[in-house]
């Protein structure tokens, strides 16, 4: 037989490649009895051959595979169909856990032997796990996208929709059968086959991959009129492909609103111009009839007097001086109309402020006599004569001294006027001072709103309509100044105008003549469009007054710092938050959210509490600032002086401040200084410690370089001073010494100072090169002219 | 007795200042409007002009460079009365040659320190025997 050979060569070839084929493989015959097995189904479920062959399936394992669905299987399907495929098993085998098998079952007859059932099992685990874990994404992606409440259209790159999100289904009140898989502008009857929208996504999504806010107004048939803000972008889903998720948000109520919103307001500027000239040309009406009443009631008391006719005269002079008196109102409402019609103007002069105070102390004397109390008028030498509006000046006064005198009784009413220097200008101070029944913080703070007095229950106790401050106030701003108020309760007021000496009409910022708001200074690039300026750079400014801005930003930025501005508290919260200021000045009285809240806001916040605050305010009262956690406190119109120093204590811009060096070696310092300048440093000396924080208390160093070795107050001790002070405790200290160090003197420094340089053992060249190595690493702000 | 033309076409105001004025012992002598007041002015040589601005026919500022650009009249001095806080009438009363101004609503004692005060003034540069008669 010399085909047996043959046969067995050809078995062998077979179990070869039975045994090659990496998915596991048993070979059994119609009684289920395994024949063979190959080395994948060994391997997989780490049995011998011993173990398996002639066996019957069911007993492998010890009964490993003896599963219901596997009998059923083999015994019903097998019989009757010689193939089945991909039939899913999931078992927990003994040794190699739960798995999830395919079964493929193939009867074949092989030459010789009697017909086998080649039973082949890929183990699909994985595959399955990983298909799970894959839809479970999809899921929650789909999930997410549900959930967000405006609808989306996720397109395909054919802007052939995939899915909407319920969102969308819900808004276009149709369903996904109507929506998915066809064209976008198929949709619900063609009512997206809009041109705007092809442009859109045709020619704008393909070439930039995004667009943001698309405004799109289109009829639709379910919804109306709409206005819809679209919002695209192009992402790669995975086997997905490329898509397009198209955001669609109905901005038509909020656009509505925003028309309203303009509208009310146009119509509210219009009523109030409407108003103001009314009050204008009311006010001329009633002041004819009125000037015939107060001129024939004075001449007739002329008159009477002359004739001794007193019963008459007396009757005669209170229909006068109330016809006055009402004529001052009128007078007063017009001039509050014109100013808020914007028509007032200054007629600007020069005049003597003697005569001015003597003019003005004649007219309120009768009113001072009245409540029996005492005028005192004292004013300073150099008091001489100043430029402004006379007549406004003149209403000032007399409006602060006549409430002075109706609000004190049997007591004091002092007028003050001295010159001052402040900024490198002069101003006129006046100040009135009473001994009267005095104001509440509470009250303070509303006293200079118009047509509002501190207290409802004084008008009708001490008259008035509350026209006179608020007026007051608007001519001494009109004029480049202001009014400030110091009350105790009980024990008197002290009202305060400080007035240029020299009132210029360019001085006085219109409000539309001002530039937008929001147009970055200083550091930043316009072409940029780079609107944030880097943290820690530029002061803040908060003021709900748009003119007070931009006098302090213009200030501020001429002083060589970064500045940004925000016109109320919560946008002045939104800025802080967002630039990390390096200072930030604050104004008290805004509407809504007042600087005291805002202050409080900033100290609840640990990422803003460091930031020093400078409370600006009308009202002189230091110690609230102080105990609400405000760093400094001036008072308005503010001393621009001041207001430097004390940035210049508290912050540092750029190039601003300077580098310190203290050492009293005079050479050396000088050397120093030499180095440093012409590393585009500004550099400040001091010879020891003790003169050191003295210049520090003036102007904030941004690096110190410090001999230890010092007359007066030496290294050791300055360094512990300058710990000492929280605003201080930042600045990088390098010291530069001659001396060695002993272990305890290296540890009284240790940790307050950056690093320690020795002037012995190495050239000068060789120190130099390590201070400007020391300088490149602290990141000191420095001039590019190097 | 110095004597005044006040122009004011206002009766009440005129028949109010003139009567006050005349009590004072003042000659009064009134125009209603601009060219009536250049007129008398010309015609009856006043001491003083009190000038009201918004007249009929020739307005005040009118009146007033009319009285100055003549011989005749331009050493009348002219007191401009303005309307309270209009510093723009007020302006244009001195641009026409007005040698002062006093708002409404008038008060005497002011006024009357002005008129002295402003023919005093006068009466230094031209003839002295005005100041007597």
């Amino acid at each position: 037989m010399n085909q047996q050979p043959f046969v067995e060569d050809i078995e062998t070839y077979a179990q070869d490649i039975v045994d090659t084929v990496r998915e596991p493989l048993l070979m059994l015959d119609t009684n289920l009895r395994v024949q063979s097995a190959n080395r994948a189904f060994y391997e997989t479920f780490q049995v011998s051959p011993i173990e398996t062959e002639d066996q019957l399936i069911y007993e492998l394992g010890n009964g490993q595979w003896d599963i219901p669905s596997l009998r059923t299987l083999l015994e019903d399907v097998i019989p009757t169909s010689s193939v089945f495929n991909d039939f899913e098993l999931e078992h927990t085998f003994p040794i190699i856990g739960r798995r999830v098998m395919l079964l493929n079952g193939r009867k074949l007859r092989a030459g010789s032997h009697s017909a086998i059932i080649v039973l082949a099992m890929e183990d699909v685990t994985e595959r399955r796990r990983s298909e799970a874990d894959l839809r479970a994404i999809e899921t929650y992606a789909q999930d997410i996208v549900d959930t967000v409440r405006e609808p989306l259209l996720i397109l395909d790159t054919t802007l052939r929709v995939q899915s909407g999100n319920r969102a969308f289904y819900h808004t276009f009140r149709v369903s996904p059968d109507e929506t998915e898989n066809r064209l976008i502008y198929e949709l619900g009857n063609g009512q997206w086959d809009i041109p705007a929208l092809r442009t859109l996504l045709e020619d704008i999504v393909p070439t930039s991959s995004v667009f943001n806010d698309f405004e799109l107004v289109h009829d639709f048939p379910e919804l109306g009129r709409r206005v819809m803000l679209l919002n695209a972008r192009k992402l790669q889903a995975g086997h997905h492909g490329e898509l397009v998720v198209l955001a669609m948000e109905d901005v038509t109520e909020r656009r509505r609103a925003e028309e309203e919103a303009v509208a009310a307001k146009e119509a509210s500027e219009a009523a109030n111009q409407t108003k103001s000239m009314f009050l204008a040309n009311m006010s001329h009406e009633l002041r004819t009839p009125l000037n015939a009443i107060v001129g024939y009631s004075e001449m007739l008391h002329e008159e009477a007097t002359e004739q001794g006719l007193e019963s008459f005269a007396v009757d005669l002079n209170k229909i006068h001086s109330s016809g006055r008196q009402l004529l001052g109102l009128i007078n007063d409402i017009l001039d509050l109309s014109k100013i808020e019609a914007g028509k007032m103007e200054l007629f600007l002069e020069d005049f003597d402020l003697k005569l001015l105070i003597d003019d003005v102390a004649a007219t309120i004397g009768p009113m001072v006599k009245k409540n029996a109390n005492v005028l005192k008028i004292e004013c300073s030498a150099d008091l001489g004569g100043m430029r402004a509006d006379q007549a406004k000046m003149r209403q000032a006064l007399f409006n602060l001294l006549s409430n002075a005198a109706k609000f004190t009784h049997e007591g004091t009413v002092t007028l003050n006027a001295a010159r001052e220097r402040m900024d490198g200008t002069e101003w006129i101070v006046f100040q009135v001072v009473d001994t009267g029944i005095g104001l509440s913080s509470e009250k303070l703070l509303r006293l200079f709103q118009d047509f509002t007095q501190a207290d409802p229950s004084t008008t009708r106790k001490f008259g008035g309509t509350g026209l006179g401050l608020a007026l007051t106030r608007r001519f001494c701003q009109m004029m480049g100044g202001d009014v400030t108020v110091h009350s105790d309760e009980g024990k008197g007021s002290t009202f305060t105008i400080k007035l240029p000496a020299i009132v210029s009409e360019l001085e006085i910022p219109r409000v539309e003549d001002l530039p937008g708001e929001d147009v970055p200074i200083a550091n930043i690039d316009r072409r940029t469009g780079d609107p944030a300026p880097s943290p820690g750079t530029c002061v803040l400014v908060i003021d709900d007054n748009a003119s007070q801005r931009d006098i302090m930003r213009r200030f501020l930025v001429k002083e060589g710092y970064c500045v940004r501005c925000a016109g109320s508290g919560e946008e002045g919260l939104r800025l802080a938050r967002e630039m990390l200021p390096i200072a930030i000045t604050l104004d008290v009285m805004m509407p809504e959210m007042d600087g005291w809240e805002v202050l409080k806001v900033l100290h609840a916040d640990p990422a803003l509490s460091e930031i020093p605050v400078i409370m600006l305010t009308m009202v002189d009262d230091p110690e609230r600032g102080i105990r609400f956690g405000a760093t400094e406190y001036l008072t308005k119109p503010v001393n621009r002086h001041r207001l430097s120093r004390i940035l210049k204590r508290y912050a540092c811009s750029a190039a601003a401040c300077p580098v310190l060096v203290v050492e009293d070696d005079e050479a050396m310092r000088k050397s120093m200084r030499q180095l440093l300048e012409k590393n585009g440093c500004r550099v400040a000396e001091a010879e020891n410690g003790k003169t050191a924080l003295a210049l520090m208390e003036k102007e904030k160093p941004t690096l110190i370089f410090l001999d230890l070795r010092m007359e007066v107050m030496d290294g050791f001790e300055f360094v512990e001073e300058v710990r000492r002070h929280s605003e201080w405790r930042s600045i990088p200290i390098i010291v530069v010494t001659a001396q060695d160090l002993t272990s305890g003197e290296r540890k009284r420094l240790n940790g307050n100072v950056e690093m320690i340089l020795h002037k012995s053992g190495q050239s000068r060249q060789e120190l130099f090169s390590h201070v400007i190595d020391a300088l490149d690493n602290s990141a000191v702000p420095r001039l590019t002219t190097v | 007795m110095r004597r005044i033309l006040l122009v004011e076409d206002n009766e009440m105001n005129r028949d109010m200042l003139s009567r006050r004025l005349q009590r004072r012992g003042y000659e009064v002598i009134m125009a209603t409007d601009g060219q009536q007041g250049v007129t008398m002015a010309q015609s009856r040589s006043p001491d003083v002009v009190l000038m009201d601005m918004s007249l009929p026919v020739m307005d005040g500022w009118e009146a007033t460079r009319t009285l100055k650009s003549s011989p005749d009249t331009k050493d009348i001095p002219v007191i401009a009365l303005t309307a309270h806080a209009m510093s723009t009438d007020r302006e244009k009363a001195m641009e026409a040659g007005c040698d002062d101004y006093d708002t409404k609503p008038i008060e005497l004692t002011r006024l009357i320190g002005k008129i002295e005060s402003l023919i005093a003034r006068f009466s230094n540069d031209i003839v002295q025997t005005e100041a007597t008669t």
